[in-house]
């Protein structure tokens, strides 16, 4: 794993450094300087960290755990604020991921889900007034407020 | 001078002023603490409660909030990798790798610890300054600034794993910091930079949303996969006990705190650094007191002295930033510039007249950084074990928070659910990183000094042309810039014939 | 039983006409701003909500929301297209909106005039000052120089940048601009440290500086203020017509210094009574104090008033707005 994650950053890098020459050679030499200066050092440091990469012998290591679980956990918490609005995606969240993921029992779950969503709303809506659009999802079904 | 010391003092120690001072202590404690409830953002909400206020009541009241802040962040970076500010993401690095061994509560010790004799420092240097601070700053000019920012980035060498290799890594991500500082409006011709036609990136990637992805998500991920709790395998118990020995390893490490409060200090007098510098130029610095390459090795892996150094910096640099502030009217960070508005609401003028007419103001000010911090340390003590053993908890119950935190830290920078994402794709990068190998210190580094970088040179070019290199102070640093990178390289030889 | 009707009577009388105006009694009001919290588009906001509920009817609670990014053209355009018409949004934002959307930056997406304009909640003077240690006492003698005068800036866009450019590209002065600087108070400490000779910027952030005798005012745009109104005007050292009119251009939104506006086809009457709330909370006695110790100093210019100067600004002929391209960027 190592080794696949050392390539997909070092491919990723001279990739995204090559993009940033190519995008830079149209602009004012005063706009564009800087990121010459780094783009194409950085686009030939990353090549030669593919090249060690691949000559590299696989050392032998403890398989990786799988991350997809937590990855999808992640998403989906991003979905749910973007669909249903950042203070019930919220408690959404936590609820479905304490019961399914936690596996913990109904009251600890509800009771933990409460005090996070009351901080939350208190700190964040109440005392801050921060902007949090309705969800998507609401405004379709026309239940937005 | 000392007249004016013990006047300041009695300023602060008045019923009122003392009294405001806790309560800005009590909200400041909740601001570091809590990513999403940024310090300048509660400050700016703050200023309409102080126009009623006399004018050191108010400072106790707002300094109070503000010194507090950069300790108690350091608690949440500790417990959960989570920084609670920008300005404390250098104490997660080795911080939360002492938590997964169990050993919270000697790091929170250590935090606190540190922090305490950063804020001390910085308070006297603010106070030991006040003569000869006009001459300095007039001194450090963009020339400078940019050598500054070249010396930060030299630390890159000391940051990077070890080896040809491990350089030529640092290298590569301290350059994507670098490109990715680009992004955005350039302020020379105006040219917005890898933008994609997005009006999000017009003004470039936000440090915060980049940090907390960086740093809490492969955390989480890596919580969520072990399925133990943060504090893995300890024994019940250490995990708590440890904070008296993180206050020992700050005296054990004492010069090295002293010299990291320093160097904090001096970042924070220089206007136009920013906040998030010096607490990484520190753990360059603390990473340099390695001596042998397999003790190079443990940074990253929890070694006290990467807590001790960003822990120190972070808060000796806020009595370093009041120092342009005060003295010149020119904020050094965001917060700097709401304490600014602050003063202005209160009748005093920032300038020559804060150090000579008004000097027992500022030294109470002085006092109030020195005090607060006292009082929150304390506190903090004794809540310490409560507070460290939230690492054994199971960590399915603590992955849902610390998401919310991470998310809503994310959030409240702009208000924008780009922001989400922003934390989510660099939470990928800082993942790969992680199960490469890679250090990702240089790369903040990059991200933080690039644009100071790229302004400052452009600044000295256009005005001063070539000469600005024959500066003497530009001199100095080239020297030292050119000594904090090949200083690795000295201390492996230098082994080597005596070992 | 008479005397009772009459007095039914008479209260109907009274409170009909305000029956009739808009009550925003159990609302909340809020207040977009485009930017974060701590600049000065944000403190005028939050001093303006403080004081605003006592003279809007029906005593709303307002608050106030940083939505900041593209320098304010996110926040414009969420007013725009998607805050609802029903006067509980409020936005305020870059003065110099105007400026990209007539220069077709990508991304604009509301059209300046087409709002429901509340009105100015200020207006801004830009001036050039430059040390008062150089031997440049006013215009002419700056006009005059010999050697190069420094000046710092932060980017194009903004007026410390704006302004002596078109003084330089356009009347010839023998100014260097240079950028970069990460904040206004950024370069005056560079104009102390004789880094740069003098910046440009609004009256309202020099005058410290003046007041101190750090710097010295030489010319001003055409907005002013007491305390330089005998300052000389940039327009009138413009060689030719054209030249005068990039300059009226530039500072054209100045007079409409801190925009407040509602979405588009908000109802008449709604906006009608914000303009009148916004006038008396400005003139409110106890915001002008508050203003005073701030710092900040308000002045209501009618929404109608500021609508009718934009659009004028939006009017202009396309070969003058091309040529003003050449050197107006939007920036902050």
């Amino acid at each position: 794993m190592a080794k696949k994650a050392t390539l997909a950053l070092a491919i990723g890098i001279m990739l995204a450094a090559a993009y940033a020459v190519f995008a830079a050679k149209g602009w004012q030499w005063k706009a564009a300087l800087f990121p010459l200066a780094i783009g194409i050092p950085l686009f030939f440091l990353a090549a030669i960290e593919v090249a060690w990469a691949f000559a590299a012998k696989e050392a032998a290591e403890e398989p990786v755990p799988n991350s997809a679980l937590p990855w999808a956990w992640m998403i989906g918490f991003l979905a749910l604020i973007v669909l249903l609005g950042f203070p019930i995606a919220v408690a959404v969240f936590v609820f479905v991921y304490l019961k399914v993921q936690g596996k913990e029992g109904w009251l600890f779950s509800i009771v933990l889900t409460a005090a996070v969503w009351g901080a939350f709303y208190g700190l964040f809506d109440m005392m801050l007034h921060l902007p949090f659009p309705a969800g998507w999802l609401l405004e379709w079904l026309g239940l937005a407020a | 001078m000392l007249e004016a010391l013990w006047e300041g003092l009695l300023l602060v120690l008045q019923w009122k002023a003392f009294g405001f001072m806790l309560l800005g202590i009590g909200l400041g404690f909740w601001v570091g603490l809590l990513p999403g409830l940024g310090g300048a953002t509660t400050l700016a909400l703050m200023l309409p409660f102080i126009y009623t206020m006399q004018p050191v009541e108010a400072f106790a009241f707002l300094l109070g909030m503000h010194a507090v802040v950069a300790t108690t962040g350091d608690i949440t970076s500790v417990l959960f990798g989570l920084p609670g500010e920008a300005t404390s993401a250098a104490t997660v690095v080795d911080g939360y790798a002492m938590t997964k061994k169990g050993e919270a509560g000697r790091a929170l010790g250590a935090a606190l610890a540190s922090s305490l004799v950063g804020a001390i420092v910085g308070a006297v240097a603010l106070a030991a300054a006040i003569p000869v601070v006009r001459p300095l700053v007039l001194t450090f000019g963009s020339p400078e600034l940019f050598m500054l920012a070249i010396v930060g980035l030299a630390f890159i060498a000391s940051l990077s794993g070890e080896g040809a290799r491990g350089m030529v890594r640092g290298f590569i991500a301290a350059g994507l910091g670098l490109l990715l500082a680009t992004v955005g409006q350039d302020p020379q011709a105006g040219v917005a930079r890898f933008t994609f036609d997005t009006l999000y990136l017009w003004q470039g990637l936000d440090l915060v949303p980049v940090l907390v992805g960086i740093f809490a998500i492969p955390e989480i991920i890596d919580l969520f996969v072990r399925g133990n709790s943060i504090a893995g395998n300890a024994p019940p118990g250490k995990v708590a006990k440890g904070a008296w020995e993180g206050v020992k390893d700050t005296y054990r490490h004492f010069w090295l705190t002293i010299r990291c409060s320093l160097i904090g200090t001096f970042i924070g007098i220089m206007p136009g650094l920013g906040g998030s510098v010096a607490q990484w130029m520190a753990y360059g610095h603390a990473a340099q007191s390695a001596k042998t390459p397999e003790e190079r090795k443990q940074f990253g892996q929890g070694d006290v002295r990467g807590v001790l150094g960003p822990g120190a910096a972070n808060n000796s640099k806020e009595g370093g930033s009041l120092i342009p502030t005060v003295a010149f009217g020119v904020p050094g960070s965001t917060s700097m510039a709401i304490l600014l508005g602050g003063f202005l609401l209160l009748g005093l003028v920032p300038g020559p007249d804060m150090l000579t007419k008004h000097v027992a103001v500022t030294y109470s000010m002085v006092w109030t950084i020195v005090i607060a911090n006292v009082i929150t340390v304390a506190v903090c003590f004794l809540f310490l074990d409560r507070l460290a053993s939230i690492t054994e908890v199971k960590g399915h119950r603590l992955i849902p928070v610390i998401l919310v935190l991470v998310f809503i830290g994310s959030y409240t920078s702009n208000s924008h659910y780009a922001d989400l994402l922003v934390t989510l794709v660099f939470g990928g990068v800082g993942y790969l990183m992680v199960r490469a190998g890679w250090a990702r210190a240089p790369f903040v580094l990059g991200l933080v000094l690039g644009k100071i970088a790229e302004n400052y040179l452009y600044i000295s070019t256009a005005r001063y042309e070539a000469a600005w290199l024959a500066r003497p102070v530009v001199m100095v640093l080239i020297a030292v810039a050119i000594a904090v990178v090949v200083y690795p390289f000295f201390q492996t030889r230098w082994r080597k014939r005596h070992g | 039983m008479k005397r009772r009707q009459l007095l039914v009577a008479a209260i109907g009388l009274a409170a009909a006409p305000m029956v009739m105006a808009q009550s925003f009694a159990g609302k909340t009001v809020t207040i977009i701003v485009g930017y974060k919290p701590g600049g000065g588009y944000d403190a005028t906001a939050r001093m303006l909500a403080r004081h605003l509920p006592k003279h809007i009817p029906g005593r709303p609670t307002v608050i106030v929301q940083n939505m900041s990014g593209a320098n304010s053209v996110i926040a414009a355009n969420h007013v725009y297209n998607v805050a609802k018409p029903d006067g509980l949004t409020i936005g305020t934002f870059n003065r110099n909106l105007p400026i990209a959307q007539l220069t077709g930056v990508d991304g604009v997406k509301y059209d300046i005039t087409k709002f429901a304009w509340i009105g100015s909640a200020a207006n801004e003077s830009t001036i050039l000052a430059i040390r008062a240690d150089l031997p440049y006492k006013n215009f002419e003698e700056l006009r005059k120089a010999k050697e190069t005068v420094v000046i710092g800036s932060t980017g194009p866009g903004a007026n410390t940048h704006d302004f002596p450019l078109l003084l330089k590209d356009l009347v010839g002065v023998n100014l260097k601009i240079v950028s970069g600087y990460s904040s206004s108070a950024d370069i005056m400490l560079a104009v102390e440290r004789k880094e740069v000779d003098g910046r440009a910027g609004s009256f309202t952030s020099l005058r410290p500086f003046i007041e101190r005798g750090v710097v010295r005012p030489i010319v001003r745009a055409r907005s002013t203020e007491p305390g330089i109104d005998k300052l000389p005007v940039d327009e009138s050292f413009a060689p030719n017509p054209r030249a005068k009119a990039i300059m009226a251009l530039r500072s054209a939104p100045e007079l409409v210094a801190r925009p407040y506006v509602m979405p588009p086809k908000t109802p008449a009457e709604i906006v009608k009574a914000m303009r009148e709330a916004f006038a008396r909370t400005i003139d409110d006695p106890e915001l002008v104090a508050e203003g005073k110790k701030s710092k900040i100093d308000l002045e209501y210019m009618p929404g109608d008033q500021a609508q009718k100067i934009l659009a004028d600004v939006m009017n202009q002929p396309k070969d003058l707005v091309a040529e003003f391209a050449k050197y107006i960027k939007f920036g902050e």
